[in-house]
C-alpha cells in the first residue's frame, strides 16, 4: 500500500497545481458568492420635486429604508428617470408630502412587489398621522413602538435547547459548501488514478507483484482521502485562523465531519469508477454530475427553499447534504456529538455501500 | 520448467487462442512469432497469470499455476506490450516504485536500480521525467522495470515496436546478455523475424490463435527444403508476363513484391531457360536473377500465405 501511496504523492508534488488551484478556488468562490449575497438589496432611486424637496426626501428615505430587501437612494430627478429608462433600475419613486408615484418602464412582478411594499409604508404612516391627530407624530410613533414591544400577544422563537435562535449565516453556509464542493473534484480526480493505472498497464504490473489487491486499492483510495481532506483542512484553517471567520467553537468536530465526508466521497468516486472504462469517461461523467449535487443539496440557497421531495431524496443520496447539515449545526448551534451522529452515520453508510458496489463492479469487468 | 498444454481463450465465444502447446526449459530463449492479432499477447497474459484460460493449463515445474499463481509470479518478469509506467515521474522514481511493490529490500534497491539502468543504458538520464523520453527510451525503462527483482523467467511482448535502431539494438543486446550471462529464461514476442532469428534457439509461429509451426530455426527452415526461392527483376511488368511465369512447369507460387517478383519453385528444378523464354516472348528483359537462401519469413509465408506484417 505504501509504495502506491508514495508514488501518487510524488506525482502531485511534481505538479501540485490542481490542488493549489482548488484551494485558491475555494476561497475566491466563497468571497465572490458571499459578497454578491450581501449586495443583493435592490437599489431604488427616489426623488421629489416638491418645493420642500429636501425635507420630503429625508423623511421618506428614513422610513422606506427600514427593511431588508430594498435600498432607497436619494437621486437627482433626471438621473433617476434616466436609470429607469435605460433599465439600470427596475423602478424609481417620486415622492410627495404624503403620496408617491412609482416610475417604471414595465409593469413587472418586481415592480408590483416594490409597489406593495411602498404602499404599506405610506399607509402605516397615514394611519399613524391620523392617530396622532393634532399631537406630535414622533411621540405617537414612540408610543406605538413601546406598546408593540410589550403587546398582550407575542410570538417567541426559541431553538430546541431553549437558547436564542441565531440568524442563519449564509456566508458560513457558502464557505462550507464551496469548500466541500471543490474537494469533491480533487477526491474524484485522484480516485480516477485507479482507472488510469488500469489503462496504462501499471495495474497489471502491480497484480503480478507480491502486492495484494487490497494494498493496491487502499494505496490509491487512502491517498485520495488524504489529499482531499488536506485540501479542506487548509481552506478551513485559513478561513478560521488567518481570515478570522467565525466557525464556532468546535473546530475539531468540524474537521471530523470533513474527514467523514472525504471518506464518503472517495467511495462515491469509486462507485462511479465501477461504471467507466477509461479515465476520460470518468472525468466526463464526474464533472457533469458533481456540480449538480450542491444545487440540489441547497448549498447556494437559504435553508428550506427546496421542498420538492424527489430532489430532497436525491440530495440525501450524496454525502454533501449530510455534511452541510452537520457543519451548520456545529458552527451555528453548538451542536454536540449526539446531534451530528445521524449525518455522520448516513455518510458512512453511503460510503460503505458505494465502496462495496464500486469495487465489485471494477473487479467483475475483468474477464 | 514451464509447460503449456492446450491453452485456449475465447472472448464472447470467439476463440482467439486455441490449443496452444509451448514448453520452455531453464535457460532457453524462445521466440513467439506472429502477425497482428495472432493471439501472442493473449497467450502471454495467460502464461503470466493475468488472464484465466478458457481451457488448458500452464504448469511450472509440473504444478498448475492457474489456481495458485504466486509461485510463477515470484520468478517472472513481464515486459508488457504497452508502456506501463508513470509518465509524470522520473525513470528513477518509476524504478523505485516498481522495486518497492516487488518487495525488493530497501538496502539493495538502489543498487538494483543502478544495475538495471546500466543494463538498458539510461544511467545518465535517470532523473529525467519519463514523459520527456523518446519512444525507445521509454521502452527501455519499461524493460528495466521488469528486471528489478531478478526474475528467472523474462517474458517480453514486442519490446522493440516502433523505436529507433539504436534503442532496438540496445534492447536486443540486453536480452541476449540476460539469457547468455545470467541464465535467464526468455520468451520473446515479436513480429520481426530477424530479431527472433538472432535471439532465439527455438521459435513458435502463431497465426489466427494457433501454433502453426514450432522448432529450432533449422527445423523450421527444413519445412522449405522442398522448395527454392528465386528473386527476379524485369525491365517492365504486366499481368500477362506474370501469368506466363505462373504457368511454367514446377513453379508453385509467384508474388509481386516491392523488390521485384518472387518465385517459389520445386527444389532443383531448372526453370531458368523456361523463365527467360516466357519473359522475352512478351518483349521484356530479365535484368536480375537471384537464388535466395530461405528465411523464417519465407517459412511463415509458406505456412500462412501471408507475410508477417500484413
Ligand atoms: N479483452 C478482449 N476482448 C475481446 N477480444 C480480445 C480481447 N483481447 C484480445 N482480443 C482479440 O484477440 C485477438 C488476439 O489479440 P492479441 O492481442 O493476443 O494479438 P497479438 O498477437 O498480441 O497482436 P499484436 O501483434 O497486435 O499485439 C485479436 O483479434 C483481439 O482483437
Ligand atoms: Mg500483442
Amino acid at each position: 500500500m505504501l509504495p502506491v501511496f508514495k508514488a501518487q504523492l510524488k506525482k502531485d508534488i511534481r505538479s501540485p497545481w490542481t490542488v493549489i488551484l482548488m484551494i485558491v478556488g475555494s476561497m475566491l468562490l466563497t468571497f465572490i458568492f458571499a459578497d454578491t449575497d450581501q449586495q443583493s438589496k435592490i437599489d431604488v432611486p427616489i426623488f421629489s420635486s416638491e418645493s420642500n424637496k429636501e425635507e420630503v426626501e429625508e423623511k421618506w428615505e428614513l422610513l422606506l429604508n427600514n427593511n431588508q430587501g430594498y435600498s432607497f437612494v436619494v437621486t437627482d430627478e433626471k438621473e433617476a428617470r434616466a436609470e429607469v429608462e435605460e433599465g439600470d433600475s427596475e423602478a424609481a419613486l417620486q415622492l410627495f408630502d404624503n403620496d408617491y408615484q412609482v416610475i417604471a418602464a414595465a409593469d413587472s412582478r418586481a415592480v408590483q412587489l416594490l409597489e406593495d411594499y411602498v404602499h404599506t409604508v405610506f399607509t402605516q404612516e397615514a394611519q399613524l398621522r391620523a392617530a396622532a391627530g393634532s399631537e406630535n407624530v414622533e411621540a405617537t410613533r414612540n408610543e406605538v413602538d413601546v406598546y408593540l414591544e410589550n403587546a398582550p400577544l407575542q410570538m417567541q422563537i426559541e431553538s430546541i435547547e431553549g437558547g436564542e435562535v441565531p440568524e442563519h449565516n449564509m456566508i458560513l453556509q457558502l464557505l462550507f459548501g464551496i469548500t466541500l464542493f471543490l474537494s469533491m473534484f480533487t477526491i474524484g480526480f485522484k480516485v480516477n488514478g485507479v482507472t488510469s493505472d488500469k489503462v496504462s498497464g501499471v495495474w497489471d504490473r502491480m497484480i503480478l507483484s507480491p502486492t495484494s489487491k487490497t494494498g493496491m486499492y487502499t494505496g490509491h483510495l487512502f491517498y485520495s482521502f488524504f489529499i482531499g481532506f488536506t485540501q479542506i483542512f487548509i481552506v478551513l484553517v485559513l478561513f478560521h485562523y488567518v481570515l478570522d471567520y467565525d466557525l464556532g467553537y468546535h473546530f475539531g468536530m468540524i474537521l471530523t465531519v470533513a474527514a467523514v465526508f472525504a471518506i464518503s466521497m472517495v467511495s462515491v468516486s469509486m462507485l462511479i469508477t465501477g461504471f467507466v472504462k477509461t479515465p476520460e469517461q470518468f472525468n466526463m461523467i464526474y464533472t457533469s454530475v458533481i456540480p449538480i449535487i450542491p444545487i440540489i443539496s441547497g448549498v447556494y440557497m437559504p435553508p428550506g427553499l427546496i421542498s420538492n421531495p424527489i430532489l430532497l431524496f436525491v440530495a440525501d443520496l450524496f454525502p454533501l447534504a449530510h455534511a452541510m447539515e452537520a457543519l451548520m449545526d456545529i458552527a451555528l448551534f453548538d451542536a454536540g456529538w449526539s446531534e451530528i451522529t445521524l449525518p455522520l452515520v448516513l455518510m458512512l453508510l453511503i460510503g460503505v455501500i458505494s465502496m462495496g458496489v464500486g469495487v465489485n463492479l471494477v473487479e467483475r469487468r475483468k474477464d | 520448467m514451464i509447460e503449456i498444454n492446450k491453452l485456449t481463450k475465447s472472448f464472447k465465444g470467439k476463440k482467439v487462442v486455441e490449443d496452444v502447446d509451448i514448453y520452455m526449459d531453464e535457460g532457453e530463449s524462445i521466440g513467439l512469432l506472429g502477425p497482428n492479432g495472432a493471439g501472442k499477447s493473449t497467450t502471454i497474459s495467460m502464461i503470466s497469470s493475468l488472464l484465466k484460460p478458457t481451457s488448458g493449463d500452464v504448469k511450472l515445474n509440473g504444478k498448475s499455476t492457474i489456481k495458485n499463481p504466486a509461485e510463477i509470479r515470484r520468478i517472472l518478469g513481464v515486459v508488457p506490450q504497452e508502456i506501463a509506467l508513470y509518465e509524470e515521474l522520473s525513470a528513477h522514481e518509476n524504478l523505485k516504485f516498481f522495486g518497492e511493490i516487488y518487495g525488493v529490500k530497501r538496502n539493495v534497491l538502489e543498487q538494483r536500480i543502478q544495475n538495471v539502468l546500466d543494463m538498458v543504458g539510461l544511467k545518465k538520464r535517470q532523473k529525467e521525467l519519463v514523459k520527456t523520453f523518446s519512444g525507445g527510451m521509454k521502452r527501455r525503462v519499461n524493460i528495466a522495470a521488469a528486471l528489478l527483482h531478478n526474475p528467472e523467467i523474462l517474458i517480453l511482448d514486442e519490446p522493440t515496436v516502433g523505436i529507433d535502431p539504436q534503442s532496438r539494438s540496445h534492447i536486443l543486446e540486453t536480452v541476449k546478455k540476460l539469457n547468455r550471462e545470467n541464465g535467464t529464461t526468455v520468451l520473446y514476442t515479436s513480429h520481426y523475424m530477424e530479431e527472433v532469428e538472432q535471439l532465439c534457439e527455438r521459435v513458435y509461429i502463431m497465426d489466427h490463435g494457433r501454433v502453426v509451426a514450432a522448432g529450432s530455426k533449422e527445423e523450421l527452415l527444413s519445412i522449405l527444403s522442398s522448395e527454392d526461392t528465386i528473386q527476379i527483376n524485369l525491365s517492365d511488368t504486366n499481368d500477362e508476363v506474370v501469368e506466363k511465369i505462373k504457368s511454367i512447369k514446377n513453379i508453385r507460387r509467384v508474388d509481386e513484391t516491392k523488390n521485384g517478383i518472387r518465385i517459389i519453385s520445386k527444389k532443383g528444378s531448372n526453370i531458368l531457360s523456361d523463365l527467360v523464354h516466357a519473359v522475352e516472348s512478351e518483349g521484356i528483359h530479365l535484368t536480375n536473377f537471384q537464388m535466395e537462401t530461405p528465411s523464417l519469413e519465407d517459412v511463415f509465408l509458406h505456412l500462412t500465405g501471408r507475410t508477417l506484417r500484413d
